[in-house]
């Protein structure tokens, strides 16, 4: 199997799995409580919570752990319920939809913007985002997160006019991260976009900002999240987390795997008639793994099933799509052209990915599309050919 | 064409097999088949679009071809049916609708259903046309084909 969707998610590495192994059998206790078992698997908790912090620069206790990335979306979002939220169309649904259901126009305003783009792979310039919610004034009145000090925690000391959230999924281990430098007062982070377990993901929460927690009832994560600690998973995402420091994964990303991804681009666009690409290849502008490809006249799924009977994994654009016969809402923005968005595929690398992936993919790809183009009522005239 | 052939897959084996192994299929220009008439629907701004050019003698298809825009489903719907219409007469062929052409791959997904509607719609179209030129010309058929501006959405 070739296997080109690591933005959707990523193996478990086999150090993970290990420690999971591991982890499952020797603190199975219960980490909130004060007796020897449940220390010892606290201590493998709070060893996760500082390998995080310390690779996106931030401390210990500004990082929460949740069941994942729309958890701790929707958290961001719902502290912020009511009040002014401003994102983009290229976000993650779990962004999107919960902004679109709770947010009103009272202050402060809460910008969501992500940092890189789950299906071209872009990397946005967070700066004029930054500096717009650092000109926001704060309003004189507003007593939106005053009862949140009850949870015992100094959540309200800093009562600016704005602040900034991003969905730092996919670029965690891809590109460096550090939170303060970015200018951000949240961040996301999920476990199994890096070689981690599925089911596991964290929120960095800057000290002083104001924070609602979305699963009350419990005294865990300082009050901030409720529910016994997933001690397995957690410690799974440790693993993964002591790989991306230890194999320095950014500098890989950056050379050998960015180097993978440009050499089937070129490939693509030298052999493929009708290809056009949608991710910008030039050191910085995307993520150097991911790589996001129309094909005229041939449709999206199409393409992705007959590679899969070759063996080849690759995704439309976005796995939360697949069942929904509407084009990826990604490209929609980006392209403004439904017929380019729906004949869209999604190539992702990973760091275990090889030069023969690449090779097994073009010995069949052109095929495929030849085939789609010659079936399809699309004419390949329509269009001005993009290679 | 797969390797993967005896493995589960996500759609039903029939849906597989007309999928990776479509039948009727027509390749590259139309010119290349001779055909009575030409039903289309669909968008390929909406995802799908399907063409059933059918060739008519004494009230019977007696032969087909499909082009079409789309996904799996949409690819093996055409195929199925123009595998359930070869042979039949014109009015047996329009008693084939999306539920029949569902039935014969083995059920699609609910969210997919829709590809076997377009597929019975593009058949309907057809046979519509083919009545429209046959009426009109009187003996001296012409290939029919739908309006530009009439073209059936899904």
């Amino acid at each position: 199997m070739v296997y080109l969707d690591y933005a959707a998610t990523a193996p478990l590495l086999p150090e993970v799995l290990n420690k999971m192994h591991e982890a499952e059998v020797q603190f199975f206790a219960n980490a909130s409580a004060l007796h020897t078992p449940g220390h010892l698997a606290m201590n493998e908790i709070e060893h996760t919570r500082e390998l995080l912090a310390r690779l996106i620069g931030a401390s210990p206790d500004e990082i929460i752990f949740t069941s994942g990335a729309s958890e701790s979306n929707n958290t961001v979002i719902r502290t912020f319920e009511g009040c002014d939220i401003e994102t983009s169309p290229l976000e993650h649904h779990s962004i999107i939809e919960a902004a679109a259901k709770y947010r009103g126009t009272h202050h402060p305003k809460l910008y969501s913007y992500m940092l890189a783009n789950n299906e071209t792979g872009e990397i946005l310039d967070l700066s004029p985002i930054i500096a717009r919610a650092k000109q926001a004034q704060a309003p004189h009145d507003s007593p939106l997160f005053e009862p949140m000090t009850e949870w015992g925690k100094p959540l309200v000391t800093d009562r600016r006019g704005a602040y900034v959230h991003s969905d730092l999924t996919q670029a965690l281990g891809k590109i460096p991260i550090d939170v303060h430098s970015l200018g951000l007062d949240y961040a996301t982070f999920s476990a199994h976009k890096i070689g981690g377990p599925i089911g596991i993901g964290a929120l960095y929460v800057k000290k002083g900002v104001p924070f609602t927690p979305l699963i009350i009832g419990g005294n865990q994560e300082h009050k901030r999240r409720g529910g016994t600690y997933n001690t397995p998973a957690i410690v799974g995402f440790g693993a993964a987390l002591e790989h991306l420091l230890v194999s320095d994964t950014c500098k890989e990303y950056s050379k050998r795997v960015a180097n993978l991804r440009n050499h089937l681009a070129q490939a693509i666009l030298n052999t493929i008639p009708g290809s056009s690409l949608n991710t910008d290849l030039a050191p910085g502008k995307s993520l150097p793994n991911i790589l996001n490809v129309s094909f005229q006249a041939a449709e999206g799924e199409s393409i992705q099933l007959y590679l899969d009977a070759e063996g080849i994994i690759v995704s439309t654009g976005s796995a939360c799509a697949a069942g929904d016969t509407k084009p990826s809402h990604v490209l929609m923005a980006k392209t403004g052209d439904a017929e380019v968005a729906h004949s869209s595929i999604r190539f992702s690398f990973g760091l275990e990915s090889t030069k023969q992936d690449v090779d097994k993919v073009m010995a069949v790809l052109p095929d495929i599309i030849k085939r789609l183009q010659l079936i399809s009522t699309v004419k390949m005239e329509d269009k001005s050919c993009q290679i | 064409m797969s390797n993967l052939e005896n493995q589960d897959w996500v759609y039903s084996d029939a849906v597989k097999d007309h999928f990776l192994n479509p039948r009727n299929f027509l390749m590259g220009d139309e010119s290349q088949f001779k055909y009575d008439a030409v039903g289309q629907v669909g968008n390929p701004i909406c995802g799908d679009q399907m063409r059933m050019y059918i060739k008519v003698d004494d009230g019977k298809i007696t032969d087909v071809r499909w082009k079409t825009y789309g996904c799996a489903s949409a690819i093996a719907s055409t195929s199925a049916l123009s595998e359930l219409i070869k042979g039949k007469t014109l009015d047996d062929a329009l008693q084939i609708d999306a539920k029949a052409i569902d039935d014969y791959l083995g059920n699609l997904p609910k969210h997919k259903f829709h590809c076997s509607v377009l597929g019975s719609d593009a058949l309907k179209n057809a046979i519509d046309n083919y009545h429209k030129a046959h009426h009109s010309q009187e003996g001296s058929l012409k290939k029919a084909r739908p309006p530009k501006d009439e073209q059936a959405k899904p």
